[in-house]
This record gives C-alpha cells, structure tokens and sequence, in this order.
C-alpha cells in the first residue's frame, strides 16, 4: 500500500514537472524561425541591393504569369500595335477575345479589365522594386555598407531611378492620369489628379543622368547608362510636346546631343535588329531592350521572350502556336513603293486598294482575302523591310523555310499574315527546351527604345523647330540602311527537320538552288537601292529633294515611323501623340472592314484616345469613400 | 492426429445438429407476449431501457413507467441494456413477466459523449451538438467518413465531388473566416488540423460528435471558431472476442453526363456555327463542313487543306506520328461516353475485438479499391488499426494507432475541377474531332475552327500511371491515472505523421491545335510531422445534490512540413519504368529542383469545471488560453472563455408528471473562440528570389548564366492577432409521447471578429502577397432543427423519422480600414464572379445585371459603342453614366442556400429493415461558368442542345454598323441570346450566368435482410443488404450536377474555398452508386 502511494506520489510529480517544464519553455516554443524565405537584414549588404535591382530590371516584361501574360508584354503588342491598324489579334475567333474587344475599341467590356489590369500591376510592380532597391540602398549606406558616393552606389541609385522613369513612362502611355512613386511615397492610395508626370519623369532622368556613367555598369549590356537615361529623355519630351509645343526645343537639344556625342548608331542591316544571333544583340542600336533569356535553368522558359509568346505562326509550322499578332492587309499594303522606291502612299490615295462596296458577303465559298494579297499576279515593288516585319505565303520565313496557308490559324478570320520581327532565326539556336510550346520562346530582345526610333524623334523635332530638311538626313539614313538587305532564299540546312522546307522551297523557287544566305543584298545604285527575287520586287529609295514643307516633311517621317517601327508596339501611341488616331483609325477601318468582316463594328471614339483605369485598381484606391483613381474621360 | 481430427468432427456435427435442433426448437414454441418493469438498484424505475430478443434485431425500449412488453417465443432470451447500467440478459423459459434491476455500470457506452478531454452525458450538455450514428457512416461508399453527415447533422453542411478519393469540405453553422473555415476535427483526444480525412476508414469509427456553438466547443479554444467534430473509433469491449467481417461490392455511374446536355452530333453543331457566323455577318468557315448551305461529314479533318474538307482525298500511307497525323471526321463523337463510364467500388473490413478485465482490444484491417466513372481513376487504400487499453490498478495506458496507405491514381485535381483536366472543358470537344486518328493515336482539333483543347481521353490516358502515394501514421498513446477521491490524470501524445508523394507524367500532343513536343515528368514529395501532448487533471465529485466536474489541462503542439518538387523534361522513352528523374533520361538541362517548408505551434492552458445542481440546473464554465507561433509577438496569446447553462424543466418538482413532454431541457451558451489557421511565417515581411520572377540576364546574351534578382515576395504583419468568434446559442431539447419523439431546436448568433485575411493592395504597392490583416467581422445567425419520432406498427414493425433543418444567414458586417468591398483572387478566364463586400454574404456573385434582350436597334443605340446589339443580353445601366462597364456590376446573388434539410427514414419488419436518407437544398444560386462554354461558345467548345432552338431572332439583318440594323427581335422569352460569333458583350458576367441551385436527392436507400442465425451454420449472425446512393435528384439546375464541390482556391492567406461556393466550373458529377453488402460478426 505504501508502494503504491510511493508510486502516485512520482506519477503524479513527473506530470506534474513536464507540464511546468512544457509551460516555462513556451516563450521558445512559440518563436517559430520563418523556413526558406530571406529577411531583409539577410539582403542589407551591397550584393542584397544588386539583387534588388536586377529584379526590378526584370519586370521590364511580364513575370510569372503563366496565365495572360500578354497584357503586359515588354512590347506592348495588345495596346499599341493591335488598336493602331498594325495588327489584329489574329489566331481565331475565341482565343484570348479580350484582344478582340481592344482591336474593336471595346475597351468598356468585362474581360478588358484583367488585360488593363496586366499592364497597370506591371508597372507599378516595377516602380515598387526600383523604389525598394533605393530604400534598401540607403539603409545599407547609413549602416556604413556602402559609401554613397562610391561608383556602385550612383550606379544602383541612378539605375533604379531610370527604371522608375521608364515604368511611370509605359503608364502615362496608355493612361496619362497616373500617379507618381518615390521612395518616399509609401501611401499607395495617391491621386492620379493634377500629377505633373511628365515632370516628375524628366526629373527622374535628369537625376539618373548624373548618377550614372557613360556606359553600362560592370560592362553589362542589359544596364542603363547616362546615355540610356538622356536618350529616354529626349523620348519623353517629345511625348510632352504634343502637349505643348515648347517641349521641341528640349527634345531637339537632348536628342541632337545623344546623336552627336552618344554611343549608339544603327545596326549596318535592318535584319540585325531583331534578332535571336546572339552577335547583333544589344548592338549599337539598343538603347533599352528586355533581355530575354533561355535555357537558363528556368523549368517553364519564363525569362524567354515571355509576352511574345502567343505571337508565331500556327501548327502547319515549326512554332506550332498560336497564329497571334497578326499584321493587318492595311499594313502590307503600306510597304508599297513607287519607281523611287519611296512610300506608294505619299503619292498614290489608292495604296490601300480601292475598297470594294461594303456589301457582307452572301456566298459561302471563296476566300474574302483574295484580290488584296501581293502574291498571285500583283507583284507590286515593296520596301524590302516588308519581308522583315510580316510572314506572308510562298515567302521565306527568316530561315526556316516558305511560309505557307498552312500556318495560318484561321486566315478568314484575321487574314493570310504572320508577324514576324519577335521570331528567332533557326541558326541562331535561341530556341528553349522547356515548358509550353518551347519552339516559341527564344531569347530575341525585346527593343523598348531604339536609336531609329530616336532618330525619327529628332527628325519630328528637327521639324517643328524649323530645321525641316535636317530630319530628311535621318529619315535617309533610316532607309539606307533598310536598303541594305532584303529577305534571301537560304533555310538553315544544318537542321535536320528542315529538308522537307528545302524542298518545298526549291520546288517553287529552283533559282534559290545553292543560295544559302537568309539575306540577299540590295542593288545600290545612287538614291535607289533594289533586288529582285523569286516572291518579290524590293526596291528601297531616299528622299533626294531637299525638304521645306514642314506638313510634307513630317507627312514622310510619320510613315517612315510606321514602316520601321511596324508591329513593335509603338503606333497606337504615335497616333495618339500626333492626334491623328481618330483620322488614322476611321480610314482604316473602312477598308479593313471588308477584309475582316468583324472590323464593321469597330468604332473609335474621342474616349478611346486613353485607355481606362482598371476598375478594381479604381476600388483598391478608395480613401473613404473617396476614389483616389479617377477613372480616364468616358469610361 | 487422427483422433484429434475425428474429434473435431463429432464436435462440429454435435454442434449443428443442436443448431438444426434450435432451429426445429423455435418453430415448436409459440410466440408469448412478455412484459415487465425494469428498475434501477436504488428502485427507481428505469426510462429507455433496450429490451431485445437475443439473437435477433427484434427491441423494444422501457416507457416513463420503466415498464415494457415485447413479443418473443417462450424460449428466448431477453437482453436488457440502459446507458450507465450493466447489461444484463433473462431466459424466459416460459415466463411472461420479466421484472429486472440494473446495476450501474462504470463502462462507457454510447450515448456518453467524448465533449473535449473528458466524456460527460448528452442529456447534461448546455451547448449545442449533434451525434452522427455510427452505422450511417458505414452506409455510404465514398472513401471519406465525413460524408456520413450529409443531410444527417442539423447545422453541418457537406460537399465533395464524386472524384474517388475527393475531399470532403464540411462546414457547421455557416462560413465564419474569409479562409480557412475547415472545423478542428479531435480523432481519438488527438486534433487534427490537415483536414483531408480520407486517411480514416469509415468502418472503424464508433461515433461522431459535432460540437457547433461556442459554449460546447470553447475547450478547443484556438481552433474552435469553425466548430469541432470529435470522433471517436471502435473500441474493444471487456466479454468474449468478436470477429466482424463487411464486405461490400458495387458499381457507380455518374449521376448526369455532358452528353445529356451537349450536342453529339457533328451536322447540328455546324448549323448552330453556321448561324453564328452568319449572324455576326462573318461567312460561315467552309474549311470543315464544307459548302455550309449544304453541310456533310468531312472526310477528314487534318490535314487543313485551306478550303474544304469534305471532298479531300488524301494519300493516307503518308501518315507519320507525331509530324504528320491524319484524322478523320467524325459525324458525332460522344466524348462523354469516351472519358465516363462505370466505376467499380469494393471494400472489406475485418476487425477483431474483446478484451478481459483488464485490457480491451481492437485490431482491423481494411482494403477499399475505388474506381472512377472518369477512365482509369482510381483510389486505393489499405490500413490496420489498432486501439488497446491495459487497465494496472489505478493505472490506464493504451494506444490508438492507425497505419495506412492511400493511393489516388488519375491525377485529377483535388475535387475534379476546371478547365484542363477530363471534366472541365476538354469535354466539350466538337462531336466532329474523332476519338482516334485513323492510327490510332489520340485525335484532337488540330484543324482551324476545331477549339484548342485537349482529347479528354487522352488525358486521362497519359494520367494512368500518375500515382499520388499517401503513407499515414496516425494516433495516440495515453495513460490515466485514477489518483483516488475523485481526481485522475491523464497524459496523451498524439501524432500524425504523412508522407506524400506524387509523381506525374506529362506528353507531346502533336493532335492539339496548340501542339505540343515536350514530354516531362514532375515528382514531389511532402514530409508532415505533427505532435500534440496533452496532460490533463480531471476532477468529479457528487456530494448530496450537487455534481461537479473539473477539468485542467495544458497542450503544446508543433508541426513541421516540407515540400519538394522536381521535374524534368524530354524524356528519351516515355517507359512507365523510366520515368525517373536522371540524368540520363531525360534532358539534364532542364532538370529542376526546389524544396518549401514550415513549421508552427501552438501552446495551450484550459480549465472547465461543470456543475449542476440535482440535474435540474447546469452551468459550465471554460476558460482556454493559447499562444500561436503565427500571430504577433504581443498578440499571440488569446484567452477564450464560455459559460453555458441548462434547466431541465422536466426535473423539477411542479413539472406535470404525465405530461405530453416527458422531458424538456432548455440549453443557452456563450463564449469565444479563436481561430489562427493562417499560413505561418506571416509576421515578418518574406524576401526570395525566384528564376522566372526576379531573375534577369542583366548582362544580355547568354543562355545558361542568369543573375540573381531578390524581391519583397510577402509582406508581414508583426500585429497579427486572434480572429475571434463570438457565438450565442439558445437551444431547447424535447422528449415527447414516452420517449418516442424528440424534438431539438437551437438558434445562434455568431459574430466573428478581427477577422485574418489579406485583402488584395493595389497594384501600386507591388506584386508582393499582401500582409495578412485583422480586417473585419462576420456574422452568422441562423438556427438547428431536429425531429424524430419512433413508432411500432401492429406490435412488429418499428418504423422511425427524423428530419433536421438548418437555415443560416451569413453577412460581412465590417471591413476595417477604408475598404468596403474586396476581391477574391481568383479570376476565371479574366472576369471574376465574386466579392466581399459590407451587407453582403462572402463571396456574393457579383456582375452586370440582365435585363432581357436589346430588342432593337434604338434599344441598343445608347451603348452601342459598348458592345450593345440587337439580341444581346440587355444590362442594366446602373450608375447611370450612358454606359455599359464595370462599373455597372453589383450583387447578382449568393451561392448560399436559405435552407438545407435531411430526411431519414427507417422501417423494420421482422428480418427485413429499410431505410432512406434524403438531402435538399433551398434559395442557394449557381454561378454557372460553364456557360462560357456551352451557351457562348468561348473556345469554339460544343454548346447546349437546345441553343439553336431557344435562342433569340430577329426578323431583319443586324451587323456590326449602327444604322443599318433593321433587325427586331420576335422572341424576347428566348432563353438564349442572339447567335453572334462575333458577341463578346453578353458574355460579360452578370446575372444571366446565376441559376437558382435547389434540389432535392435521395441519397440513400437501403434494404436489408438479417439472416436468421441458423440459416448458414458457420456464420452466427449475419446481415445482408442492397443499397443506392444518389438513386435520383430533382433541380432545375441547368448544369451537370448541382451538388458542387467548393473549388480548392489557395490564395495568400490561405484555403479560400469558401470565396468560390457555388461556381459551376466544371465538376465531376456525384456518383449513383449500387452496392451489395454483407456484414458477419462471429
């Protein structure tokens, strides 16, 4: 018995001290450490803030989103190539309709929203991280790990504040009315009212200017640089200008500098530019691209040529997928020439085609393309760049072979082209090998600001300054170069899969026998240069007369702006900037409508000359009952 | 040898012929009518006492009066059992007045229920619960034991889809957390927080007791705001060893096909494509049917040959997979037939159990095979579980262990839902795509015009061999101490021990539209570890009148996972056994590794202490205080108190001794629970860097070399608090007509507070997963109904009712800070159907709202730059501002049901028994996504039958160009908008997409037959039956099923499931299932 009491006795005290040990041990207990994640002490170093800013380099095009990335693709193929009479959606009637109702003006629809609201979380993503990296950079100066005025520490600073620039820039193309954030505006509910953005941008560059150096940090080729931040400058201002005029005599002066003192000049041939042979990459003419990456470890390709992806020809050809972005009949026609080799529509009203009555079909059979199409009797001489921008049948297709209907999704829908600037050559091995559809993700760069695209800006400056013929010079240097080399026969015979193409080719084309080049070089006799081959009479001129009209001058720089710049997302905010969108969008409907039957509905109105504010960001604005956001004139 | 064996042999003949003898015996004697009093020692006479005829199901219970009267044959055997009281068992031997005194029994017996660290009598409880009998659990073949409470618990509501081995989401009493509403589930004193419960076998569980308002539930404190549902598995009993063997076989078939819905034939598909494009002014594609005013069948439909198929002749030796596939058209495919079919379900269970005086034991063994009625799904599980108890003097120690291993083959999503896999909308291929290319292989619509979506065939075929491996070790270890007077202690250590792997094989699908080349295989594997100690004083002490109980106890648990995954691409053969994730076999450069984790604990202290005074008055009290390792450091700690108390009217001296309620309870309870259940680590701000979010080839160029990149990925929130739920409950329990009604009914105003979830910031902020808040309060008000009533016809046969209902309305009362409304973070196919918002339920629909049709084109003129045409869906302009836009959406209903009932009903005669199990559902709405597909034929997907038929007209042309659209329409009753290829406008979502969700389902039906024990000599007694599940559902419902499964949404703060109730995105269909069973015990 006394055992046994012995016995409880110890039960009950063991208890009775592991449940005291348990309770005084609780504080420990509770203070659980965080698994897997860094915090931001880890990253208060000099490389933690490198880090940073890398990542805020990287939303320069869309990240992670596996799922409707194309919204805010880096080129901005949905909002400013698709709306502007470029391109159409393409692919078929039910792929991704959203891109439907922006093509059709409907930009009030419901499925609208999450594309806009893409492009918007984008953005504002990127000028998060470039303002975190300056908050982390200046913690880690005040800890003393960095002295401030050391080269890296202007060089993040500067960088940063440059792609805070940039980002505001992309909103304020598609919005205007947009707020401003700096490092020092953490309350994310600011008015998007009375915003001076255009200042608050120029102040940004002119800051990044002075911090960073002439060239790209570390030799890296993907980094802003002083010349980066005083070209993007010069872009800015023209956009200002079209606001007020006085902003000319800044863009001249910014831009007339960086052709003058800069590094940049243009790719000696327009099929340089874009491209995926790693030896023309980030070359004269860069001056800020998406970097694009392949094979690089990441299971689904995403560092590739991500918001591009849905745009490569169809199954009946190596890509596959998925017949997106689709240069309009209206944009083909466009690089029509005349006996000068000069733009057919300078001078010729009817360059567009003379538009058929706009009777809707009754017939159910023929195709609704035929009669608009070069090929098939019509071999109008084009601007050799034509073959550069568009994929168009019995035409080779960089080096992979003739394109053909076969790689059309659904050519009644959206017509017979394929684009084609974004499309890795098959000899330059930036194909990825992972995730879906690799065959079209490749790691061509994504140009965001090119120096053509600066020359063409100082020549618009050049002109409304009264230097009218100055912008001839770069508008003739632009088309000297497009006259270096056109579209050649030669399919990359080192792949294995490409005979069958070698054949169809030589089948049509027996003259291509032995030619190996994907280029064939221009003719270049005085101002006219020219070729001619098996699909195609290239001719290329440059402008001869000295220029005094200034209507006229900016009429040419204004097309060659299309021509060069076709199918990289710029036109729609041209349009815009030039005030010409309601114009330009109502004649090309007209025409294009008959060809694109569901263009008829297509009506552009003064509200569309913004893009609307996402709703839901309009709701996360709310102060009270206050929206913080007021939603753009119309919508 | 040989004698022993003779032996055994004159044994067993001397064996059957005393059964032969019996059975001869019994139907010599006569059947007499017995009756007799039973009482209590201390000589009162005892209510509710089972009187039953040994060896048969033939009871009867004692009345008021303790008095009883049963028909038996005079040699029978009568066995007399009462809750608390020793059993104890009378021959007749011709008597037919059998008086008996029970003795109190010490042994636990069922309708003693396990309330939170201690048992204590249902009658005694002020809080409100409800049981769940243990043989309904048992009546159902889904693998999930919480099915069983579907339609049978008043206040718990139950979903799952008929995918095999589906989760079960239960909810009591309403939604209460913007995440995470899943209750706290306690297996044996052991809590559980992974809520698949697919692990428990449903024949080893003895009882389940759902603890549903606060005062009942507040002992589980931290965990406890959602409700908690104890259950408690078989036991082994002190007497002789029982052996019990069940067996069930049978076979399901989905309860609805596509094919009921979708058209199947190819030409009555192409006139409702026809139509469509005509209308949009678009000309009808020629490539496929060829001249459209005269349709036919193509001959193929791959190769494209750009115009028309129809006249094709194609050399078909040039077939080559996968570069050059050649497939012919079909005039109708059944795709649902091709992926649906029957599934098989076989189960048996064998446990063994007994025990002596001092010990008492169970082992089982269960093996379920499942099959789905999608093609080559399948669940699997097998398991043994062991539950024993050594009693040393004053010492208890036992253990309670399962073991098993569950296997789901298929790799469907959890619940079956979306778009990419075999139900969602890869069944709504074209009836012209054939099932096979004329190889053989998989067909698809490669051809323009033919939808971008997957053979659902296919899919499931590659999926064959995805195998999702869960190996379970689940249970506890205890021991009790009786410390005399009254005290005892009782120490328990739980654990719960999953290891999961999941490995899966994707192919080339050169058929596709959107091909693809790449095959891969992706292999994960998750290590959970969860340990919860418990030591717990308990103290009971009755002294004259008065009976107290306390309680005391501490509880610390922790658990631990991680997750890793990896995956590698372009495989070298696609062997089922060389699917490994080696260098060698597949590309190694495109190998990818990552591993995830972490951990949490909770620290807990409780007091309960319950009294009640001559069983007339009871209060109880609870206090639980527990600290969590995700909230805040200075608010982790959160103190939940409740009290309840109770009035047994029908105790009480001037309570009328014969009146029609023999008893009556009046219950009222309030406290407060919490709940924490966020993913941890919340507190502090997370940094990472991921390959394709942060990464950046800075330098330009390269291929294989990336820089890393770091960013804010989640912000913290260092002041994390409890959310809190604040639940009054007032309840009443009745007894009526001796015993044979009771009537419950309970209503409750739950208010939760400080409710935790991270609300969306705006974009400005960044891309960061926003910090988890405190941010707004709840409320549920509602109330529990239930009835039964048992009743004797004739003297032989029993038949019994019970109906129980349930109403709750749910409101978002607050949300902090400047916000009204949030949004969900799930958007389906860029439009979202839902929000959060101030008076409104969680997750109200939310859209444009339907106003019939635009009948012409001046009704359409104002908005028409919008979209607006003649015979597209009509919507209100609500802001008034001269257009159409989000900004016009609001409340277009909500996904939760006004009412939800079960019925049950029971009959027995004789043998035989009979029993029905009937749910239904009221004032619930459905979105319908599908629509997207089969009315708006997004995606070029098949469409419903009757579009063409019932959809909207006009009498004149209409295109796109404002006035010249002379077009009116002449049926605006139309269910269907206009036919227009072209429309992207009606499709917007709005209050055209929600249906009303009522319906009505037999569940269950059984019949059964109780073999009489001498029929089969080597079997004691034996019970056979024949069952239904989902034999028929009445509903309005358009879509497949209306019994939908919450979508498994995972969003920053968590499971949000309850976000997306009622959203029809394509579910796997219940299952009507026919099984046939038999039930042995020896």
């Amino acid at each position: 018995m006394k055992t046994r009491k012995w016995n409880m006795l110890l039960i009950g005290t063991a208890i009775a001290t592991l449940a005291v040990g348990v309770a005084s041990a609780c504080k420990d207990f509770l203070n659980t450490a965080p698994q897997g994640v860094l915090n931001e002490d880890a990253l208060a170093t000099p490389d933690g803030v490198e880090g940073l800013l890398i990542a805020a380099y990287r939303d320069l095009d869309c990240n992670n989103s596996s799922v409707g990335a194309w919204g805010c693709a880096a080129s901005n193929w949905v909002w400013g190539s698709v709306p502007s009479g470029d391109a159409h959606k393409g692919s078929n009637l039910g792929d991704q309709a959203p891109i439907f109702e922006i093509e059709t003006y409907l930009w009030s629809a419901g499925d609208v929203q999450d594309y806009l609201n893409q492009k918007w979380s984008q953005v504002y993503d990127g000028i998060a991280r470039a303002n975190a990296t300056i908050r982390l950079l200046n913690k880690v100066i005040a800890a003393g790990g960095l002295d401030s005025g050391s080269v890296q520490a202007h060089g993040i600073r500067g960088e940063a504040i440059f792609l805070r620039a940039h980002y505001h820039f992309e909103a304020y193309r598609l919005w205007e009315n947009i707020p401003y954030y700096t490092e020092n505006n953490t309350d994310f509910k600011s008015s998007n009212q009375n915003v001076q953005v255009i200042d608050s941008i120029v102040t940004d560059l002119n800051t990044a200017e002075k911090l960073l150096a002439a060239g790209p940090r570390n030799g890296d080729a993907g980094r802003a640089s002083a010349w980066t931040a005083r070209a993007y400058k010069g872009r800015v201002y023209a956009y200002a200008a079209a606001k007020n005029v006085a902003y000319w005599d800044s863009a001249k002066a910014t831009l007339d500098q960086v052709v003058s003192s800069g590094p940049y000049a243009l790719e000696t041939s327009f099929d340089h530019v874009w491209t995926a042979f790693t030896q023309y990459q980030n070359g004269p003419e860069t001056i800020l691209a998406y970097q694009a990456s392949v094979r690089d470890g990441e299971p689904n390709g995403e560092n590739s040529n991500f918001g591009e992806r849905l745009n490569f020809p169809y199954a009946g050809s190596h890509f596959g997928c998925c017949g997106f972005h689709q240069p309009t009949f209206n944009l083909l026609d466009f690089f029509q020439v005349d006996a000068n080799g000069l733009p057919l529509a300078e001078t010729d009203p009817n360059w567009n085609n003379p538009a058929p009555t706009a009777v809707i079909p009754t017939s159910d059979t023929g195709n609704i393309w035929k009669g608009f199409n070069f090929i098939g009797g019509n071999p109008r001489p084009v601007d050799p760049r034509v073959d550069w921008t568009a994929g168009r049948d019995q035409v080779p297709y960089k080096d992979w072979g003739l394109h053909n209907r076969s790689w059309i999704r659904d050519a009644s829908y959206s017509g017979p082209y394929s684009p084609k600037k974004n499309v890795q050559e098959d000899a330059a091995n930036g194909e990825n090998n992972v995730g879906w559809v690799p065959t079209q993700t490749n790691d061509v760069n994504i140009h965001i600001f090119r120096y053509a695209d600066l020359l063409l800006l100082l020549a618009e400056a050049d002109i409304a300054t009264g230097n009218v013929d100055l912008a001839r010079g770069f508008v003739n240097q632009i088309r000297a170069r497009a006259g270096q080399t056109a579209q050649g026969c030669g399919i990359n015979t080192s792949d294995p899969n490409q005979a069958a193409a070698v054949a169809d080719e030589l089948n049509a084309y027996p003259t291509c026998a032995g030619q190996t080049s994907m280029t064939v070089t221009l003719n270049q006799v005085g101002t006219i240069d020219s070729v001619t081959t098996p699909w195609a009479v290239y001719r290329i001129g440059t402008y001869a007369t000295p220029w005094t009209d200034p209507v006229a001058a900016l009429q040419a720089v204004k097309m060659e702006r299309r021509l060069e710049l076709a199918m990289e997302g710029q036109r729609f905010f041209d349009l815009r900037r030039w005030g010409d969108a309601d114009t330009v969008v109502a004649n090309y409907v007209a025409i294009e409508k008959n060809r694109i039957p569901y263009l008829a509905g297509a009506s552009f109105g003064a509200r569309n000359h913004l893009y609307p504010i996402p709703a839901i960001q309009i709701e996360l604005s709310k102060v009270g009952s206050t929206d913080m956001l007021v939603q753009n004139p119309g919508w | 040898m040989e004698s022993m064996l003779l032996g055994k042999r004159v044994l067993r003949a001397v064996g059957m012929c005393a059964l032969l003898a019996l059975a001869v015996c019994r139907v010599a004697y006569a059947q007499v009518e017995v009756t007799g009093t039973v009482t209590s020692a201390s000589g009162s006479n005892l209510q509710g006492v089972t009187v039953r005829i040994r060896g048969t199901n033939t009871t009867t219970t004692t009345g008021a009066d303790g008095k009883y009267s049963i028909s038996a044959a005079a040699d029978a055997v009568l066995v007399f059992n009462a809750i608390g009281y020793k059993g104890v068992g009378q021959a007749l031997n011709g008597r037919t007045t059998v008086d008996v005194v029970l003795e109190p029994s010490v042994a636990v017996l069922p309708e003693v229920v396990v309330t939170g660290y201690m048992e204590e009598q249902r009658k005694n409880m002020t809080g409100a619960g409800t049981s769940v009998d243990a043989q309904s659990i048992q009546r159902q073949t889904g693998a999930s034991a919480l099915q069983a409470l579907d339609g049978r618990a008043a206040g718990v509501t139950i979903d799952n889809s008929g995918s095999p081995g589906s989760r079960t989401t239960v909810r009591i009493r309403g939604i209460s957390s913007f995440q995470n509403n899943d209750p706290l589930y306690v297996i044996d004193g052991t809590p559980v927080q992974d809520t698949y419960l697919n692990f428990l076998n449903p024949d080893d569980i003895a009882s389940v007791e759902v603890l549903k308002d606060a005062s009942a539930a507040s002992i589980y404190g931290s965990r406890a705001s959602n409700g908690v549902i104890l259950i408690e598995t078989k036991r082994g009993k002190p007497g002789r060893r029982q052996v019990t063997l069940d067996v069930t076989t049978g076979v399901a078939s989905p309860v609805n096909g596509y094919d009921n819905i979708v058209i199947t034939n190819s030409l009555d598909y192409f006139k409702v494509v026809k139509t469509a494009f005509r209308n949009a002014g678009e000309k009808p594609p020629a490539n496929i049917y060829g001249d459209s005013a005269n349709p036919s069948v193509p001959a193929f439909i791959w190769p494209n040959n750009g115009s028309s198929q129809t006249t094709d002749t194609l050399n078909t030796a040039s077939y080559s997979y996968p570069n050059n596939l050649i497939m012919p058209g079909s005039a109708g495919t059944n795709w649902w037939k091709a992926v649906f079919g029957t599934g098989q379900v076989r189960n048996a269970n064998l446990s063994v159990s007994g025990g002596g005086d001092d010990n008492s034991y169970l082992v089982s063994f269960n093996y379920l095979n499942q099959q789905g009625t999608a093609a080559y799904t399948l669940y699997q599980r097998g398991g043994v579980r062991i539950n024993t108890k050594f009693t040393m003097s004053r010492v208890t120690v036992g253990e309670n262990l399962q073991i098993n291993r569950e296997q789901s083959y298929g790799g469907l999503d959890d619940n079956g839902l979306g778009e990419d896999n075999i139900v969602g909308k890869n069944i709504f291929q074209q009836p012209v795509v054939p099932i096979f290319d004329i190889a053989g292989n998989f067909a698809s619509g490669k051809a323009p015009g033919l939808s971008n979506l997957s053979n659902p065939l296919m899919i499931a075929t590659v999926g064959q061999h995805d195998v999702n491996t869960n190996d379970r070790m689940f249970g506890n270890v205890f021991g009790t101490l009786d410390a005399s007077h009254g005290f005892s202690l009782t120490t328990r250590f739980g654990f719960n021990l999953d290891q999961n792997n999941f490995h899966s094989f994707s192919g080339i699908t050169p058929e596709n539209a959107e091909p693809s080349f790449n095959d891969g295989i992706n292999e994960n594997y998750n290590l959970f570890t969860e340990w919860t100690w418990s030591n717990t004083l308990n103290y009971a002490r009755s002294f004259a009148k008065h009976n107290l109980t306390v309680l005391l106890g501490q509880e610390a648990t922790k658990n631990t996972n991680r997750f890793e995954a990896a995956s590698c691409a372009n495989l070298l053969t696609t062997d089922v056994s060389e699917r490994y994730i080696q260098d060698a076999l597949c590309d190694p450069t495109t190998k990818n590794v990552s591993s995830v984790g972490s951990i949490a604990s909770l620290m807990s202290f409780f007091g309960k202490a319950d009294y009640n005074y001559a069983e007339r008055y009871f209060l109880n009290v609870t206090v639980r205080r527990d600290g969590s390792s995700r909230l805040g450091p200075s608010h982790r700690w959160g103190t939940f108190p409740a009290v309840g108390l109770g009035w047994r009217v029908s105790n009480e001296s001037f309570y009328p001794q014969n009146f029609f309620f023999s008893s009556m309870m009046l219950r009222a309870g309030f406290g407060i629970t919490g709940n924490q259940l966020i993913p941890p680590d919340r507190i502090v701000s997370q940094l990472g860097g991921d390959r394709g979010a942060t990464f950046y080839d800075i330098s330009g160029g390269s291929k294989t070399v990336i820089t890393p990149g770091f960013q804010i990925t989640a912000i913290g929130n260092p002041n994390l608090k409890w959310e809190e739920n604040r639940s009054l409950n007032v309840g009443v329990d009745l007894e009526f007509n001796q015993g044979k009604g009771s009537f419950s009914a309970d209503v409750y105003n739950r208010k939760s507070n400080n409710l935790l979830f991270a609300p969306a910031l705006p974009a400005t902020a960044g891309a960061a997963a926003p910090p988890i808040v405190n941010i707004g309060k709840m409320q549920n008000k509602g109330y529990d109904l239930s009835l039964a009533y048992k009743g004797v016809i004739a003297g032989s046969t029993f038949w019994s009712v019970s109906v129980n209902g349930v109403h709750y309305h749910n409101e978002i009362t607050k949300i902090n800070g400047t916000a009204y409304i949030f949004y969900p973070t799930n958007i389906i196919r860029d439009q979202n159907p839902v929000i959060n918002m101030i008076g409104q339920p969680i997750g109200a629909f939310y859209g444009l709202v339907a106003d019939g049709y635009y009948k012409d084109s001046l009704d359409a003129a104002p908005y028409w730059a919008d979209g607006a045409r003649p015979g597209r869906i009509k919507f209100k302009d609500l802001n008034g501002d001269g257009h159409i836009t989000s900004a016009d959406r609001a409340i277009i209903g909500s996904p939760h049901p006004t009412f939800t009932g079960g019925l049950d009903l029971g009959l027995r005669h004789g043998n035989w028994d009979l029993s029905a199990t009937f749910f239904a559902t009221l004032g619930n709405k459905i979105f319908n996504e599908e629509k997207y597909w089969y009315v708006f034929r997004y995606f070029d997907t098949n469409v419903r039958q009757d579009l063409l038929a019932n959809s909207v007209v006009l009498n004149g042309p209409c295109n796109d160009v404002q006035g010249v659209c002379p077009g009116v329409v002449t049926n605006p009753g139309a269910k269907y908008p206009r036919l227009d290829a072209n429309d992207a406008f009606s499709r917007q979502f709005s209050s055209y997409w929600v249906e009303n969700g009522a319906y009505l389902r037999l569940r269950n039906i059984q019949i059964g037959y109780n073999l009489p024990t001498a029929l089969i000599r080597w079997i004691p007694a034996a019970r056979v039956y024949l069952q239904a599940e989902n034999l028929f559902t009445i509903t309005g419902y358009s879509g497949l099923d209306p019994s939908l499964p919450a979508p498994d949404v995972t969003g920053p703060a968590g499971d949000v499931r309850d976000q997306y109730l009622g959203i029809d995105q394509g579910v796997y269909p219940s299952n009507r299932t026919i099984t046939i069973g038999i039930s042995t015990s020896f």
